[in-house]
C-alpha cells in the first residue's frame, strides 16, 4: 500500500498498479470501512480501479492527522458475499447499435457473432465515475475489441451500450460519447430523485439479455415514462 | 420572488457543491470562485452555503416581486431603477424594483446573493446545477425564482471594506502541491511546468480550464494512468503535454496523469482567470498549503462576524504591509 497526498484536501491510497479483481475488492472493502464509520474530518471516499481518494475537510485534520486516523480501517477484508448480478435489456444493432456492423468487419465476425459475445459474460463494475452512473466494466472478449471513433459523436442516447478499445459499458445519461455503440437498453442508470442514485454498484456483475424493439418500448415505457 | 427579465449569459442557481455522490459518478459542481460566493452571502447575513445566483462575464437583469435585500459580487457596474449603485454591498429592493448587472470589468464569473438564499428543489442533497445530467437549469428570460425566509431589516447597508474585495487579475502566480502522479513525467517536464506561463485558451468552462504553452515532457510511463479520482485543481497533463487545470464540474474520475494539484486558497485566483490570461506555477507542499487555508477561513470567519455586526474592523499598515484586525465590540 502506498500513501500521497493528492493536493491539500485529499489523500490518495494505492493498492495496486493493475486492473485485478482481488485489488479492487480490497479497495471497496477499505472504502466502505471508512465511510461506514464516517468521522467528522471526511468529505467523502471515491474508491477506483486500484486507489482510493480520502476527500477530508483539513480545517479540521491535517495530512498527517488523516495518515493515521486511516489506519484501522487499512485491514477491512472484503466480504465473502454472493454478488448481485444485474441483468440488462439490451437491443443490439439497427437504429439501436448502429456501429455493430462495424464492429463485426472489424474482427472478422458476423454481427450476431458479436452479440453471442458481447451477452456471454458477466462483467464486473470496477467503479463507477466519468458521468453519473457510468460503469467501468471488466471483461470484455478482446475478440469483439475496437478502437473508438475517429470523430465523437454530439449526443450519443442514455442508455447506449458500447465499445472503446478493449473496454465496454453503458451511456447513463445522453452526452457527447465516441464509443462505437452496439446496442441500447431501456432501463435507467442513473435516477436523481432515487439514493442511491445509480443502478449500478461498485462489486456487481453485469450481465447483457439480448432483447427485441417491442420488449425495449415496453420496459422504456415503464423506466422513463413518456420521456424519450 | 425574482424574476429574471434579462440573461445573456450562462447563469446558474450553485451552491458550496453537492458531496457525497462523486462515488456514483456525480460531480461536484457548485460555484466556480468560493471566495466571492461565499462573501455575497455573508454581505446579506446568508450562511456560507446558501444558493445564489453564478454568472459568466455579464450579469443578468431581475425584476423583484416582492422586498429583498441583495448584494452582487464582482468587478462590476449595477443598477437599481436605473440608479447607479455598488457591488460588495448589501442593498434593499422593494416590489417592482429593476436590477441591472452590466459586464465584469475584470473576473470571469460574478454572483447575486439575496437573503434567506434562493429556494430550490434539492437534488442529491444541493442546490448547485451540473447542466450535463440535468441536475438543475441553465436561468432563462422570465424565470421565477423563490426567496428564502429571512428578517430583512437591518441586512442592508452592509459594506465589504475596500482591502477585504477580492481584485483578479489576468496574470497569477497560482500555488501547487506536486503529484499524485508525478512518476509520469520527467525531470525536464516538472521543470518546463514549474518554470513556463501558461495561457488560459477560450475552450475552458465550468468543467476545467485548458491551457497552451511549453509542453510537459512525460516519463516512459507516457500520459495515460489506471483511471482514478480527479480532485478540485487537478491538473491533468494529456499526452499533448498541455496542462487542463479539472475545476467545478469537473468530472469525478479520468485516464490523465496528474502534474500537481491547485491549493484550494488559489482555486478562486484560476477560475477568475479570462481566456488570454496568463499563469505560472509555484509549488508548495501540503503542510503550506493547509496553513494557508486555515489563515483564510480564520479571516472568512471574522469578515462574517464584522458583517454581522460582532466585530469592528480596521486596516492598519505596519512595516510596509497592510493587515485587517478585527477587534470585539463591547456588550
Amino acid at each position: 500500500m502506498q500513501f500521497k497526498p493528492a493536493g491539500d484536501s485529499a489523500l490518495l491510497i494505492i493498492f495496486g498498479d493493475r486492473i485485478d479483481e482481488g485489488i479492487n475488492k480490497k479497495v471497496h472493502a477499505v472504502a466502505n470501512a471508512i465511510e461506514k464509520a464516517s468521522p467528522d474530518w471526511l468529505i467523502e471516499v471515491v474508491p477506483t480501479y486500484t486507489s482510493i481518494y480520502v476527500y477530508y475537510n483539513p480545517l479540521k485534520l491535517s495530512y498527517q492527522e488523516v495518515l493515521d486516523a486511516i489506519k484501522p480501517f487499512l485491514s477491512a477484508e472484503p466480504k465473502e458475499e454472493k454478488p448481485r448480478i444485474v441483468e440488462i435489456p439490451t437491443v443490439y444493432g439497427g437504429e439501436f447499435g448502429p456501429d455493430i456492423e462495424f464492429v463485426a468487419q472489424h474482427n472478422g465476425l458476423t454481427t450476431d457473432d458479436v452479440i453471442e459475445i458481447h451477452s456471454k459474460p458477466l462483467y464486473r463494475v470496477y467503479m463507477l465515475g466519468f458521468t453519473p452512473g457510468f460503469a467501468y466494466l471488466g471483461g470484455m472478449d478482446e475478440r469483439i475489441a475496437t478502437p473508438r471513433l475517429e470523430k465523437p459523436r454530439l449526443k450519443v442516447p442514455a442508455g447506449s451500450v458500447g465499445i472503446a478499445g478493449k473496454q465496454t459499458g453503458i451511456y447513463p445519461i445522453e452526452s457527447p460519447g465516441g464509443w462505437r455503440l452496439i446496442g441500447r437498453t431501456p432501463l435507467r442508470l442513473f435516477t436523481p430523485e432515487k439514493d442511491p442514485p445509480t443502478l449500478l454498484q461498485p462489486g456487481d456483475y453485469v450481465k447483457f439479455i439480448p432483447i427485441s424493439e417491442e420488449e425495449f418500448w415496453e420496459i422504456h415505457k415503464r423506466e422513463w415514462g413518456e420521456q424519450k | 420572488m425574482i424574476e429574471l427579465i434579462n440573461v445573456q449569459s450562462l447563469t446558474t442557481i450553485q451552491d458550496l457543491g453537492r458531496y457525497g455522490y462523486q462515488k456514483f459518478g456525480i460531480p461536484v459542481s457548485g460555484v466556480m470562485d468560493e471566495v466571492s460566493a461565499r462573501l455575497a452571502n455573508y454581505l446579506v447575513g446568508n450562511h456560507d452555503n446558501a444558493p445564489l445566483i453564478e454568472f459568466v462575464l455579464k450579469g443578468p437583469t431581475i425584476r423583484f416581486h416582492s422586498s429583498a435585500v441583495f448584494a452582487v459580487a464582482g468587478n462590476v457596474d449595477v443598477r437599481l431603477n436605473g440608479i447607479p449603485i455598488e457591488p460588495w454591498q448589501s442593498h434593499w429592493a422593494k416590489r417592482g424594483d429593476v436590477l441591472e448587472i452590466g459586464a465584469l470589468k475584470s473576473g470571469v464569473y460574478g454572483y447575486i446573493a439575496f437573503a434567506g438564499g434562493i429556494l430550490c428543489d434539492k437534488i442529491l442533497g444541493s442546490c448547485s446545477t451540473y447542466l450535463r445530467a440535468k441536475l438543475g437549469r441553465a436561468l432563462k428570460q422570465g424565470n421565477k425564482l423563490k426567496l428564502g425566509y429571512a428578517i430583512l431589516t437591518g441586512k442592508e447597508g452592509k459594506v465589504l471594506p475596500e482591502a477585504l474585495i477580492p481584485r483578479y487579475s489576468n496574470e497569477s502566480e497560482i500555488k501547487v502541491i506536486l503529484g499524485p502522479q508525478l512518476e509520469h513525467f520527467t525531470e525536464k517536464g516538472i521543470e518546463t511546468f514549474l518554470s513556463s506561463t501558461y495561457e488560459v485558451t477560450p475552450n475552458s468552462d465550468r468543467m476545467g480550464y485548458r491551457l497552451e504553452g511549453p509542453e510537459i515532457e512525460h516519463s516512459e510511463k507516457g500520459a495515460d494512468i489506471i483511471t482514478d479520482a480527479i480532485p478540485l485543481g487537478a491538473i491533468q497533463v494529456p499526452a499533448n503535454g498541455k496542462p487542463i487545470i479539472m475545476l467545478a464540474d469537473r468530472q469525478t474520475t479520468g485516464g490523465y496523469a496528474k502534474i500537481g494539484v491547485v491549493a484550494r486558497v488559489d482555486v478562486p485566483k484560476v477560475a477568475q482567470t479570462r481566456a488570454g490570461g496568463k499563469l505560472r506555477f509555484k509549488a508548495i507542499n501540503v503542510k503550506e498549503a493547509q496553513e494557508l487555508l486555515r489563515k483564510r477561513e480564520f479571516l472568512f470567519r471574522n469578515i462574517k462576524r464584522l458583517l454581522d455586526g460582532e466585530v469592528r474592523g480596521y486596516k492598519i499598515k505596519a512595516l510596509g504591509e497592510e493587515f485587517m484586525i478585527f477587534v470585539e465590540k463591547e456588550k
